[in-house]
């Protein structure tokens, strides 16, 4: 009874790896990042009971194709990708695709950045942000669009490059940029209106 | 003259300020470049206290994210991949199989009949789909 399993290296020399040897490394090196994968898809689906779901079909097709993963690339964001594909192919097949170009949000950037910020802003932004709830942060990252909400937790909460975020979510790297920047600016503008609707924090500034 | 001069600066405070946040994520590849927005941070008091700024803004959205964004996997989860992964290793590892066909012709010409018997051996093991 033999079950090997071709596996092509790098070098692109024939390798070959046992099903017991290639499910015991996959145990060892892609099942240690459960934790952080629920976590990303809590940011895709923003419930726990789908989030779950997207993790498990996450790691079923990692598994299968687990032998075209080059050893000593970036594990975690080969599973990130994998999860996104999983995302867009399962849960996003009937939704219509947000409605602002990526045109408009570089415009919308160039405009927003223009000159210095006053002195006022900038305090006020601070007392918005040293006085933050719990739990604040996440709501308004929940009510950004997806396409800037995943863009800042894979720079802001992960710390990926512009193009490793980039190849994670399929998209060009100046993409990431607009999306990134408009996401984060969406983020403050929604912390200084809770903060207003709390009575703090007043100005426009920000 | 001296309007000209003024214009000149303003407008490179414009393109500071516009890749200022580039800058604050290490994403501006070029070191010349690098090395012009530092000179010019180091001459423009506003526009280094901006940079500061934004970039203290980050750091404390980046905290607060990354604290709010780490709920841990249920222990559900872990138990389901685990069994998903031991399903799905069980069905990778299938015995190779020989399948034997035959084929049997009977053809009858003015009387005659010729019967053909033709075999085929087929090794067959399943693969995952990837």
């Amino acid at each position: 009874m033999s079950s090997e399993i071709e596996v092509r290296t790098p070098a692109g020399a024939l390798a070959t790896e046992n099903i017991v040897d290639r499910t015991a490394r996959f145990e060892r090196d892609a099942m240690q990042y459960t934790n952080q994968l629920f976590a990303a898809a809590m940011r895709y689906t923003k419930n726990p009971h789908d989030a779950q779901d997207l993790v498990q079909d996450t790691y079923a097709k990692a598994f299968t194709s687990f032998h075209q993963f080059e050893p000593g690339t970036n594990l975690k964001a080969w599973l990130y990708r994998i999860l996104t594909t999983t995302f867009i192919n399962t849960y996003r097949k009937d939704q219509r695709r947000p409605l602002i170009s990526d045109g408009e949000v570089e415009d919308w950037q160039l405009a927003a950045s223009a000159s210095h910020t006053s002195d006022q802003g900038k305090s006020a932004e601070d007392e918005v942000l040293e006085n933050l709830p719990d739990g604040d942060v996440k709501r308004a990252l929940h009510e950004i669009p997806e396409e800037f909400r995943l863009a800042v937790f894979y720079a802001d909460v992960e710390g990926y490059s512009y193009k490793e975020i980039a190849d994670i979510l399929g998209i060009p790297a100046g993409t990431v940029m607009s999306r990134l920047h408009r996401g984060r600016k969406l983020l403050r503008t929604l912390l200084a209106d809770y903060a207003k609707d709390r009575g703090y924090g007043g100005s426009d500034g920000m | 003259m001296q309007k000209i001069a003024d214009m000149a600066a303003l407008m490179e405070c414009n393109q500071v300020l516009h890749a200022l946040v580039l800058f604050i994520d290490n994403e501006i590849e070029d070191q010349n470049e690098v090395q012009t927005f530092e000179s010019h941070l180091a001459q423009c008091p506003p526009c280094l206290r901006e940079m500061e700024h934004e970039r203290a803004v980050l750091n404390r959205m980046k905290n607060l994210l990354s604290n709010e964004c780490c709920e841990p996997a249920p222990d559900e989860l872990h138990e389901r991949i685990a069994k998903q992964t031991a399903l799905l290793a069980s069905q990778m590892f299938s015995p190779t199989q020989i399948i034997t066909e035959y084929r049997r012709t009977e053809t009858t010409i003015n009387g005659e009949t010729l019967i053909e018997i033709e075999t085929t051996h087929e090794i067959r093991r399943d693969f995952p789909l990837s």
